[in-house]
């Protein structure tokens, strides 16, 4: 679960963090090692330079897609809200739900596929879970198609395709997708 | 017959002849211009049946987004662009024509109260000139996915149909199709599609980027082989919707990025050192997912490629976009000769379509859609000129099925 908007750790925090998972995700145990050796040597040095707080200060990780680049956080309705970067259907929030919340009379898939998407307003990349509301037909108020790490069907975790309303109770009637942040991706 | 009020009976009388005479003569001209219409009489209602079907007649699946349980699935007279019928083909439905097109089969899923109660997951089978209903085997399931051709497939002498299910397990349930029955499930762990070759085997692409290939022995038993890893799916995913030929068993595996990877399926499938689309018309080859940003020509959209196998011809989809934005319609459709790799036409299309299809013979015809009006087009496949528009033919109109693809 994430920490509330409030809650929030120090914007150093959420740098290291970042960086940190950065390094994690392109380079080896033992690269880390020597790097993180590295930097806490020259630390003491480097920290006091002007230049390196200019560096803290645009350290955000950049937009990785088009999409993510032309992305807004303010309107949950409209196709280019940052988190919507790979969702494929109808928006629940136009259906009568929320970004995490299913309209009266369907019920939320518990599987779904995965996208990352980048939030232009804090500059993280988020896990983005695209669950469906299912057991009414398709709800057709707005429709998007966005793509942004969409697989074929042959990796199904990625794909925006496949109707996620396995195990709902309801029929496997698709009316809606939602799109739950579960996790920070960058 | 009296005129009162006459005082000039002579001309009088001939104003009367002359007014007869003009009724008489409009009453001819009348009589000629309907002489194809006979005179009503007491009809018997009847049903038309359908000639057999010729290269230019073909089935266009609507899978009707906005309503998904009222999908269909049109038969089209191409030449005249005229709809002969339809037939239901509910909720992410699926179509295979048999190779002699005088039947086709229709996988849909049904619950018994609409949007409720049992789910029935169906392979209907319907005479082509008829379009009766000649069986309607309730399967053990079928994926539930925006429809794909190669969902469901058939096998070269028509013995087999194969329905992929994915429940969330990924398999194929082989259909037999004289006896009607499902003769078994083979599951085919961590791939999805079907590729048929031949009468007995279908091959499947898989998340690590290799095939795996099933045959169906003698006894009806599987055998599974896999062919080396060819793709990175994270990279440059193959398009499912690619390609490929049933009797003698060869694919064209699309990329996203517009690699060709041309294969010959079976038990021990061989892919090629793929050629690039791009390249092929005299550019650059487009960059994988790690230059996301990059534009330019690439092949995208749904049904985004079809196949004339006799004259060696690849229709593509392209675009202009971005590396995401393998879902675009293509404004306009690229033919490659699949033997020299080298782009022989370049045609705009009228809108863009999400989807392309091509007949079988010496004149062919190609099939788009504009998918906000549901308008499906007819054009000459050699010069992209419109032959036909039908307005409005369906809601999401998202593949066509012509005699002779197999």
């Amino acid at each position: 679960m994430l920490p509330s908007e409030k809650k929030q750790g120090s914007m150093l925090d959420r740098l290291t963090e970042s960086v940190l998972r950065r390094i994690a995700g392109r380079t080896s145990r033992r690269d880390v090692l020597t790097k993180v050796g590295g930097a806490v040597a020259a630390a003491p040095a480097f920290m006091l330079l002007p230049v390196s707080r200019a560096d803290a200060a645009t350290a955000k990780p950049r937009p990785q897609s088009p999409f993510a680049a032309k992305a807004q956080a303010k309107d949950d309705l409209a196709c280019d809200y940052w988190r919507y970067c790979a969702i494929d259907g109808n928006l629940c929030t136009s259906c009568g739900g929320g970004t995490h919340t299913c309209p009266p009379g369907t019920a939320p898939s518990p599987t779904s596929w995965i996208g990352s998407c980048y939030n232009p307003q804090d500059g993280n990349s988020y896990m983005i879970a695209y669950r469906d509301c299912c057991g009414q037909d398709s709800c057709n108020e707005v429709t998007c198609l966005n793509t942004d790490g969409d697989q074929p069907s042959y990796r199904p975790m990625a794909n925006n395709d496949i109707i996620w309303c396995f195990g709902t109770g309801t029929s496997e009637m698709y009316n809606c997708s939602t799109a739950a942040v579960v996790g920070k991706a960058s | 017959m009296t005129f009162p009020h006459s005082r000039n009976t002579k001309s009088s009388r001939a104003a009367i002849l002359r007014s007869l005479l003009g009724g008489v003569a409009l009453l001819a001209v009348t009589a000629s211009a309907r002489a194809d219409e006979p005179i009503p009489q007491t009809e018997q209602s009847d049903i038309a049946t359908l000639a057999p079907w010729s290269p230019h007649t073909l089935l266009v699946v609507d899978a009707a987004y906005q309503h998904g349980k009222d999908g269909r699935a049109y038969v089209v007279d191409a030449d005249k662009g005229r709809l002969l019928g339809m037939v239901q083909a509910a909720y992410n439905p699926n179509v295979v024509l048999s190779p002699d097109a005088s039947h086709f089969f229709v996988g849909e899923t049904t619950w018994e109260r609409g949007n409720r109660g049992e789910r029935n997951d169906l392979l209907a089978e319907y005479e082509s000139s008829t379009l009766k209903i000649v069986a309607d085997e309730k399967l053990p399931s079928r994926a539930l996915v925006t429809p794909k051709r190669n969902n469901l497939a058939i096998s070269a002498d028509g013995s087999h149909v194969y329905v992929y299910q994915m429940s969330p397990g990924s398999a194929v349930e082989v259909v037999d199709t004289a006896s009607h029955k499902v003769t078994q499930t083979v599951d085919v762990p961590g791939c999805a599609l079907i590729y048929p070759w031949g009468n007995s085997g279908f091959s499947s692409l898989c998340a690590d980027g290799t095939l795996a290939n099933v045959s169906i022995g003698a006894d009806g038993k599987p055998s599974m082989t896999h062919s080396a890893a060819f793709f990175e799916p994270d990279h440059d995913g193959i398009f499912e919707q690619s390609p490929s030929v049933t009797k003698d068993g060869m694919a064209w595996f699309i990329s996203y990025t517009g690699k060709v990877y041309e294969t010959k399926l079976g038990a021990d499938a061989v892919v090629s050192k793929p050629w690039s689309l791009q390249e092929g018309a005299g550019m650059k080859a487009a960059p994988d997912s790690s230059k996301p940003f990059e534009v330019t020509w690439r092949p995208g959209g749904w049904q985004m490629s079809a196949l004339h196998k006799s004259n060696h011809e690849l229709y593509v989809l392209m675009h202009k976009g971005p590396f995401w934005s393998h879902k675009d319609g293509g404004s306009e459709v690229w033919v490659y000769d699949t033997e020299t790799h080298k782009r022989v036409r370049r045609m705009s299309l009228p809108t863009p379509s999400p989807m392309v299809g091509v007949t079988q013979d010496d004149h062919p015809l190609m099939f788009t859609t504009d998918e906000d009006t549901g308008d499906f087009y007819i054009l000459d496949a050699k010069t992209g000129k419109q032959v036909h528009k039908m307005k409005a033919l369906g809601g999401s109109l998202i593949f066509t099925v012509a005699p002779g693809e197999g």
